[in-house]
């Protein structure tokens, strides 16, 4: 499917630098080549080293720039030395996109506590961690953009997804805290909230759940919009976050989910 | 913002602050843009500076006028892409002192204007391609604010309106509400001192006021490609208030 006919190389983000944690795949590779199309230097920051690799350089090859950086994002000290390879490559930080995550699709009962600690580490700390190492180099440069994912089940329950539930209600409430530290700065920090979106991650649930990649699909066809999210589309809605666009806009959640969200019918 | 050239945009309430704001940015973008509004002058003034609009003289709240407006819309354009129901009005008085009258002109021209004119372009819009619909909230429908209880409870009426509308239009067409927190207008200047805006600004987390562009740039990134999978949500444009910045001091 063509989803974006009129898509060309912008100049939304010309001459920031932005780091994208999750990167290599899924809504964070999906950012991290529109990003690059819009005129910005990504660091793509991943555990996963061959497709992120792979990334940097077909960004590369498109014409954009891109730094691949290997980073367990649940170690302060690997955070750190993330952002001060991106730094060391580019010299400043606009834009974070906290985006790393991983899910388990079980109740309290079938939720062993290291997974739990690892969906909270995952998905919560490394928020945490990476701000922590990025925040003072955004002053550096006078302020900045943070965007954290979040999830429509961060603001409602979701079933089989205690420890996920949990997590990304926490990225919410990090993200309003957040935005009240580091506004007066000028630092802005917002929250995207996607809905079941066509992810490597999305394919995992469906595995975790014993359905195939079709059933789960097809389950989405009872949302307003009838369909899940493209990683293309949350990319489109995180750079109107991350870009001058948004620039009285701090402290939110903004849901893309097909109208998943909006009521029952 | 992927996807706006060659749309036709209805912006009501367009002649002034956020709409005005709002109309030239979607001529930025290369849309074709009708803006209703009750005040005559207003209208010729923004004609003045902006002479590709297409100006209507009408009222939201008069089921007539709308159903005026829009033969318009349908002569000029046969069909609509874009609605951004805008027009407002706000009356700063006690809840003690709010008398009927008063009650039922912002009830009406806030949230009934809102049905009149969104019933008229979400018809055009199914016989059509489909469309997108904005709605125009306030953060004042979210969280309670004292002296505007009408207002308030109009705009917490268009929000629940704004799902309602999602849920039963889709997937033809989006509707989404943006909520602005404290935006300089001139609706908003000739309601607050000076020392009521430097409280505000001392407050919210990013210290200052938002702009009428500010909101128009929230508006051209709704109705635009980027947020073809945004349905049925309230979006904030507030400057971090409702995160905590004021509710917590």
């Amino acid at each position: 499917m063509n989803t974006h006919p009129e898509s060309t190389h912008g100049v939304r983000l010309e001459g920031k630098v932005a780091l994208i944690t999750g990167g290599a795949s899924g809504i964070g590779r999906a950012t991290a080549e529109r990003f690059a199309r819009e005129g910005a230097a990504v660091a793509i920051v991943d555990i996963a080293e061959a497709p992120g690799k792979a990334l940097a350089v077909a960004i590369a090859e498109a014409g954009g720039e891109a730094l691949f950086v290997r980073c367990d994002v649940t170690k302060l000290a690997e955070c750190e030395r993330a952002v001060k390879e991106t730094i060391d490559r580019w010299g400043r930080l606009d834009i974070l996109f906290n985006n790393a995550g991983v899910t388990r699709r079980e109740s309290v009962l079938g939720t062993t506590e290291e997974e739990w600690n690892w969906v909270m580490a995952v998905n919560v700390t490394s928020v945490f961690l990476m701000s922590k190492a990025a925040i003072p180099v955004m002053l550096e440069g006078g302020g900045g953009a943070i965007v954290n994912t979040a999830s429509g089940w961060g603001l409602v329950g979701g079933k089989d997804a205690v420890s996920y539930c949990a997590s990304k209600g926490a990225v919410v409430q990090l993200t309003r805290a957040m935005a009240v530290d580091h506004g007066p700065d000028g630092i802005r920090v917002n929250a995207i909230c996607p809905g079941d979106t066509d992810t490597p991650m999305l394919a995992s649930e469906a595995e975790q759940l014993g359905q195939t990649h079709e059933q789960i699909l097809a389950e989405s066809v009872d949302r307003p919009l009838r369909r899940v999210g493209r990683p293309e589309e949350i990319a489109d809605a995180v750079l109107y976050l991350a870009c001058d666009e948004s620039s009285f806009v701090t402290g939110t959640t903004l849901v893309v989910d097909g109208g998943g969200l909006a009521g029952s019918g | 913002m992927r996807g706006l050239a060659g749309k036709r945009v209805a912006i009501t309430g367009g002649a002034g602050g956020i709409g005005a704001a709002t109309a030239a940015r979607f001529l930025e973008e290369d849309a074709r843009v009708a803006v209703l509004d009750r005040s005559r002058e207003a209208l010729e003034r923004l004609r003045d500076t902006h002479r590709q609009i297409e100006s209507m003289e009408a009222d939201v709240a008069d089921p007539k006028s709308v159903q005026g407006a829009f033969g318009r819309i349908d002569h000029l354009w046969n069909g609509l892409d874009v609605l951004i129901n805008n027009a407002a009005i706000s009356v700063r008085h006690p809840f003690l002192e709010i008398e009927i009258e008063v009650w039922r002109k912002v009830l009406d021209v806030n949230l009934t204007g809102v049905f009149l004119v969104a019933q008229a372009a979400a018809r055009r819009m199914l016989a059509g391609e489909g469309g997108v619909i904005l709605n125009m909230g306030s953060t004042n429908g979210i969280a309670g604010y004292p002296f505007y209880a009408d207002y308030n409870a109009s705009k917490a009426g268009v929000i629940e309106l704004t799902r309602s509308m999602a849920l039963e239009l889709a997937p033809t067409i989006r509707v989404n509400a943006v909520c602005p927190g404290f935006i300089l207008t001139p609706m908003q200047g000739a309601e607050y001192t000076p020392k009521m805006l430097r409280d505000f600004e001392e407050k919210v987390p990013l210290r200052r006021v938002g702009t009428p562009e500010e909101v128009a740039a929230l508006f051209a990134f709704l109705a635009s490609d980027d947020a073809r999978f945004i349905t049925g949500q309230t979006l904030v444009i507030d400057g971090g208030e409702l995160a905590g910045g004021l509710a917590s001091r």
